[in-house]
């Protein structure tokens, strides 16, 4: 039960703001207080929510068997009766930690957030409903996930239940050729800028406290484009840019989702770049100060990649690569400064065999590309649009040189460029003040 | 007879000589006119490019996304937009007058019309400029998408559709000013309606292999472009 009328009184302004429906309302009144709250936000996964549940019950029963709990399942219009499948299911199945069972009931919830999906809204809805739930530790998990685990659910609890952090993010053992978006540019930019080594600020799962939950709740940032998409790494910053304690918690291997089911990567980058550079700006007086970068408390591995077969012929990419630049001639001019751009035509006429893109023009070129979404040159939207066939010229300058190098080497290799990055980040202060 | 001939030129040379002394000084009147027009439309220009830096006018076009939409359009700053504007509708203001002063038979009545276009002409500039904007949008859009996309002719793409909204803001705005209207609807089908076909063909005949290939790329093949690449995140 709630602690009592003047808490919940404080807490119902939020049933104004129609983030929390009557029936919503209700259950999350039946359910009361809670200790832990795992959230899982569902768009048309009626055939994979069910397992995604009962992993989360396991964990439950196998890691929190005193501590009062709830499921929140958070659905962005399914057309499948999503929501409908998880309240027909029954309880625990079968017995497979006979002698085991958790001395409180498991809870569950399910909202329906709008009639179309946004990953934006639906961390909204599952903040208010922690904050009215006053869970203290809360966690997400994707149902697009096949090889979830209680273990990753436990690893994304404790650090906020258990101590004192604000934000968990997920370290996942990744084959070496997997999430090079995240490995060539977010990871290592985002290093540089906030100053602060968390991998992973992209994921599907991840951790947070009560604290960082009310915080972002707060935030009058939830109709930005930005933030509809991926709103995971600007709560990350918020935690940041707060002082608030941040860690990393290994989770296993992520599974590769199925071919042609996530986004391609022109959506990728328009949605987790788009939304850096947009964290960029949200936060400057925070980072254009700061210097160097920090390592954060890992639960776990750092890093983990495992061998995996070079990819097939990227031929194409080159091609995309060499016909983007030539295409995108006038785009590139307004974003670029010359030299930059001057450099980039005579790469692209390099002989693809030869071809290489190095660090030190990759870090030029992405922050003269913060720089210009910054002063939104031309519209925001074209600026990120046009920074793909660029990704691709360093994808294929990547794979042309590490197909054959072991996991060691790519992590090397990883590094150098995070200190590229952190090298080079008063270039990008500077344009970034500058005025035109 | 010759002497009616002698006489005839001697009127005309006396009307000729008359008329240019008449002319003359108008001529000298409009040029003065016109020259501190000029200066009084530069000295206009710089005050007004003053005021507007000193008020910060770029600043709040930034923050209202005005600036946005000059840049989109390939136009400079909001200060500049205004002073040089100050600037030509103050030379044109005075180049009127200049005109008028020569008291040319018609011409006066064809300045009037121009004076009652006025609101007309200033729609017509208007739509012009949204349609410049909008084509400059809508074609990078295009080039970005089909080179992304690999298409084989990405600036074609662009191309038509930015050719495609000049037509038609073109035709819009000569259709606003009222300037032999089914001239300009007949033209403006003809050649949109060419230019469409133009494209059909060329598309159709020209380029089966793009035709297919883009066929293929929309409907059947896709998903293998897209599973082609290594997963971003």
């Amino acid at each position: 039960m709630f602690a009592g009328e003047s808490a919940l009184g404080a807490d119902f302004y939020l049933a104004d703001d129609i983030l929390l429906g009557d029936d919503f309302l209700r259950q999350l009144m039946s359910v009361g207080e809670v200790d832990l709250l795992v959230a899982i936000p569902t768009y048309n996964n009626a055939s994979t929510v069910a397992q995604t549940i009962q992993i989360i019950e396991d964990s439950y029963q196998q890691n929190f068997i005193r501590d009062r709990v709830v499921i929140l399942n958070v659905d962005g219009g399914s057309s499948d009766q999503t929501s409908e499948t998880i309240l027909n299911m029954n309880g625990r199945k079968g017995g497979a930690h006979r002698g085991i069972t958790s001395l409180r009931t498991v809870h569950r919830v399910t909202t329906q957030y709008g009639r179309a999906p946004s990953q934006g809204m639906a961390l909204r809805t599952v903040l208010a409903a922690a904050d009215l739930l006053r869970a203290k530790s809360c966690a997400i998990v994707s149902p697009a996930t096949t090889n979830l685990d209680p273990s990753w659910i436990a690893n994304l609890l404790r650090p906020a239940y258990r101590q004192d952090f604000a934000f968990v993010a997920p370290v996942y053992a990744r084959s070496r050729f997997q999430g090079l978006l995240a490995r060539n540019l977010l990871y290592p930019m985002s290093r540089a800028v906030f100053g602060l080594r968390i991998r992973e600020l992209y994921a599907d799962e991840w951790g947070f406290s009560e604290r960082l939950a009310t915080q972002c709740l707060g935030q009058n940032i939830w109709n930005h484009e930005a933030i509809r998409a991926r709103p995971e790494a600007w709560m990350a910053v918020s935690a940041i840019c707060s002082g608030m304690k941040c860690c990393q918690s290994f989770l296993g291997p992520k599974a590769p989702p199925p071919p042609g089911s996530g986004p391609d990567i022109v959506e990728a980058i328009r949605q987790t770049v788009g939304n850096l550079f947009w964290c960029f700006e949200t936060f400057q007086e925070h980072w254009l100060d700061r210097t160097g970068s920090e390592a954060v408390p890992t639960f776990g591995p750092e890093h983990d990649l495992t061998p995996e077969d070079k990819p097939s012929s990227q031929d194409k990419t080159f091609d995309l690569f060499r016909t983007g630049v030539k295409g995108l001639d006038s785009v590139l001019s307004s974003i670029l400064t010359p030299e930059t751009h001057e450099q980039l035509r005579e790469i692209a006429g390099h002989e693809p065999e030869k071809f290489h893109f190095s660090s030190g023009l990759w870090v030029r070129t992405l922050y003269e590309f913060a720089a210009a979404y910054h002063r939104t040159v031309i519209a925001r939207d074209h600026i990120l649009q046009a920074l793909v066939p660029l990704y691709r010229g360093h994808l294929y300058s990547f794979l042309l040189e590490h197909g054959e190098s072991s996991s060691d080497e790519i992590e090397a290799d990883s590094e150098t460029l995070c200190l590229e990055f952190e090298r080079q980040k008063p270039y990008l202060i500077e344009r970034w003040k500058a005025k035109s | 007879m010759k002497d009616t001939i002698v006489q005839g030129l001697q009127q005309a040379y006396q009307n000729l000589f008359h008329m240019i002394a008449e002319f003359l000084p108008r001529l000298v009147v409009m040029l003065v006119i016109i020259l501190s027009g000029l200066l009084v439309a530069y000295a206009l220009k710089y005050v007004v490019r003053g005021i507007l830096r000193l008020s910060k006018l770029d600043r709040l076009s930034e923050e209202a996304g005005a600036s946005r939409v000059l840049r989109m359009a390939a136009l400079p700053s909001m200060t500049e937009v205004l002073s040089r504007s100050i600037f030509w509708i103050t030379l044109l203001g005075f180049v009127l007058i200049g005109i008028s002063i020569l008291n040319i038979a018609g011409l006066q009545e064809q300045i009037s019309r121009l004076l009652r276009l006025l609101p007309e002409i200033v729609v017509a500039i208007l739509i012009l400029f949204l349609g410049l904007v909008i084509a400059n949008f809508l074609s990078r859009a295009a080039l970005l998408a089909a080179v992304n996309a690999g298409y084989a002719s990405p600036k074609m793409v662009s191309w038509s559709i930015r050719f495609g909204i000049w037509i038609l803001a073109i035709a819009m705005a000569l259709d606003e000013l009222g300037v032999a209207r089914q001239t300009v609807i007949a033209a403006f089908s003809i050649v949109f309606g060419a230019f469409m076909l133009g494209l059909a063909i060329a598309f159709g005949l020209g380029g089966q292999g793009l035709a297919r290939s883009f066929l293929e790329r929309s409907l059947g093949e896709k998903k293998d472009d897209k599973t082609d690449e290594l997963q971003p995140l």
